[in-house]
């Protein structure tokens, strides 16, 4: 159990969340967040970390239905049922990163992009990040991003995955809709460049169990939950 | 002091009559990073097909009102891997081990079940109920004929005792758990999930490759009690009881309608520590109720 501890309204379809009391966890690494306490609605949302210091942990969550609404109209103070940190996040490399974003897809590159100056403040972190359409949300995620970026690219309604330089000298992250993953991984992979992935599935455990978040990789079954969420580009999109 | 809650089923001692429900606990092993799972009366492992698969493309859950449809499609890695490796790994929690075996032809099953007689396993549980598989599964559940013809075959060869898991998508499902039993089945276990659909509504297209998925959790459960009480008060054989339990109270439910021992499937996704609950919820009934043993009230509605 966790205590919210603030919710924060970007705009009409995306706000923040924290929460207090939360094992801390790595970035590319996800929570299993219930919107409820009864059975209705009855999974947990896998929601992966936008930033995090200590035992608080922030959420950037788009509002796509039942369940991330009820979390967004979610009181502060109250007890949320939250478990986790599950999955494998991402790769802990050296040398320059640039990490691709799509819409809330997003969130996670930001802390990941925190860490990473952190441990490596010299290093060269160029972060692209594609939104459908003008809105608070995306101006919050830009500004943010340009505090850990050395440079940031705000798309609004274009391909994001066309503005990107791909090159063998750097390490390329990307989260987002799986048309744009597949599409970054088709241009990154016509210049020979290493392209992550980050998966968003349907997830009901969680925990590796339930196997609905299966993935059918190059090497045969994985589970975005417990063998991923991160991936080589080239295992997910193999055929 | 005596445990109140040791639970037999057909010469199988469960130190309490809560089982982990086939397809929702993997083997053990992920679920026990989050908490003891030895504290389990059971676990049934995923279910297991003969030379193994690697599932339903497309999605493959869905929330529904109080419930999910999955369409895994029986993903595992076949009877040898489980042989060689998954047992152990589930013999090492400590509680009651039940392989689950699914099938798409009847040399499937009785192949299949004869690998597993080289396995430390406590109970066959035979899946002639899986709505996930295109050809099979649920197929030897549905008529009277079939489920008897691949229950006898499979008691033939098996040295464990064979519980049947029965779906509620046949016509007449106490038919054919008479049929079951007779065949030489030593317990029942019901209900696996009920067929039901959703739809893609931008692509106009079912949201499963398969079309039709399994239906479970609290949704289901009046329907699986009910279903529970006609068949335990059918057949002479011990029921196991499942179908939405997602507290203590609906375990106890499920026992007064006939249940010798209860599986907690999808309620384990929504919310693990039920199963604790459970549990302990079922031990304080006893001791408030002064019952010596849970099988007291078992069938008493």
């Amino acid at each position: 159990m966790a205590v919210i501890s603030e919710v924060r309204i970007l705009d009409a379809s995306t706000f923040l969340l924290e929460l207090s009391g939360v094992t801390p966890g790595a970035p590319g690494q996800f929570y299993m967040i219930k919107p409820g306490a009864s059975t209705a609605p009855f999974l947990g949302r896998p929601i992966s970390i936008f930033d995090a210091e200590g035992d608080r942990v922030r959420y950037y969550i788009d509002i796509v239905g039942e369940g991330t609404r009820m979390l967004s109209r979610a009181a502060v103070g109250a007890h949320i049922d939250v478990t986790g940190p599950f999955g494998n996040g991402f790769p802990d490399v050296d040398g320059d990163v640039v990490l691709i974003g799509g819409a809330a897809g997003a969130a996670p590159l930001y802390y990941y992009a925190r860490r990473l100056r952190e441990r490596m403040p010299d290093r060269r972190i160029d972060a692209y990040i594609g939104f459908s359409r003008e809105c608070p949300s995306a101006e919050f995620m830009a500004e943010a991003m340009r505090h850990v970026s050395d440079s940031t690219v705000l798309n609004i309604g274009g391909f994001i995955t066309a503005d990107v330089n791909y090159t063998l000298d750097a390490t390329y992250i990307a989260c987002g809709p799986d048309p744009m993953m597949a599409d970054a991984h088709r241009r990154a992979s016509e210049r020979g460049a290493l392209l992550y992935v980050s998966l968003d599935k349907r997830m009901a455990c969680g925990v590796g169990a339930c196997l609905g978040c299966v993935c059918h990789t190059g090497s045969g079954p994985q589970r975005a939950c417990k063998d991923g969420p991160v991936f080589d580009s080239r295992e997910v999109y193999h055929e | 002091m005596n445990n109140p809650l040791l639970t037999n089923i057909c010469g199988v001692e469960l130190k309490n009559p809560v089982i982990a429900a086939s397809g929702v606990f993997g083997y053990g092993a992920e679920y026990n990073e989050l908490f003891d799972v030895s504290i389990l009366g059971g676990i049934a492992g995923k279910g297991l097909t003969l030379s193994g698969s690697a599932g339903n493309r497309g999605e493959r859950i869905c929330e529904t009102p109080s419930g999910m449809l999955n369409s895994i499609g029986l993903q595992n890695n076949g009877v040898k891997h489980f042989v060689e490796v998954d047992c152990a790994q589930m013999r090492s929690h400590g509680c009651a081990v039940i392989a689950n075996l699914g099938g798409h032809c009847e040399q499937d099953y009785t192949e299949g079940a004869r690998l597993l007689n080289d396995a430390d396993i406590d109970l066959l549980e035979l899946n002639i109920s899986c709505p996930n598989v295109r050809q099979g599964g649920m197929a030897f559940g549905m008529n009277v004929h079939d489920a008897f013809d691949v229950t006898r075959k499979v008691k033939d060869i098996t040295r464990f005792p064979l519980v049947v898991k029965l779906t509620p998508n046949a016509p007449d499902v106490v038919a054919v758990a008479r049929a079951c039993a007779s065949a030489g089945a030593d317990a029942l276990s019901l209900v696996n999930t009920f067929l039901g659909m959703a739809i893609d509504l931008n692509a106009r297209k079912p949201f499963f490759d398969n079309v039709y998925a399994g239906l479970s959790g609290p949704a289901i459960r009046p329907i699986a009690l009910r279903l529970v009480h006609q068949v335990a008060h059918s057949v002479d054989i011990p029921v196991i009881g499942m179908g939405g339990i997602a507290s203590c109270e609906d375990a106890l439910a499920f026992i007064m309608a006939g249940a010798r021992a209860v599986q907690v499937g999808a309620a384990i996704f929504s919310d693990y520590t039920c199963v604790a609950r459970i549990i302990d919820g079922l031990r304080d009934y006893c001791v408030r109720n002064r019952l010596s043993n849970i099988g007291e009230i078992c069938g008493i509605v």
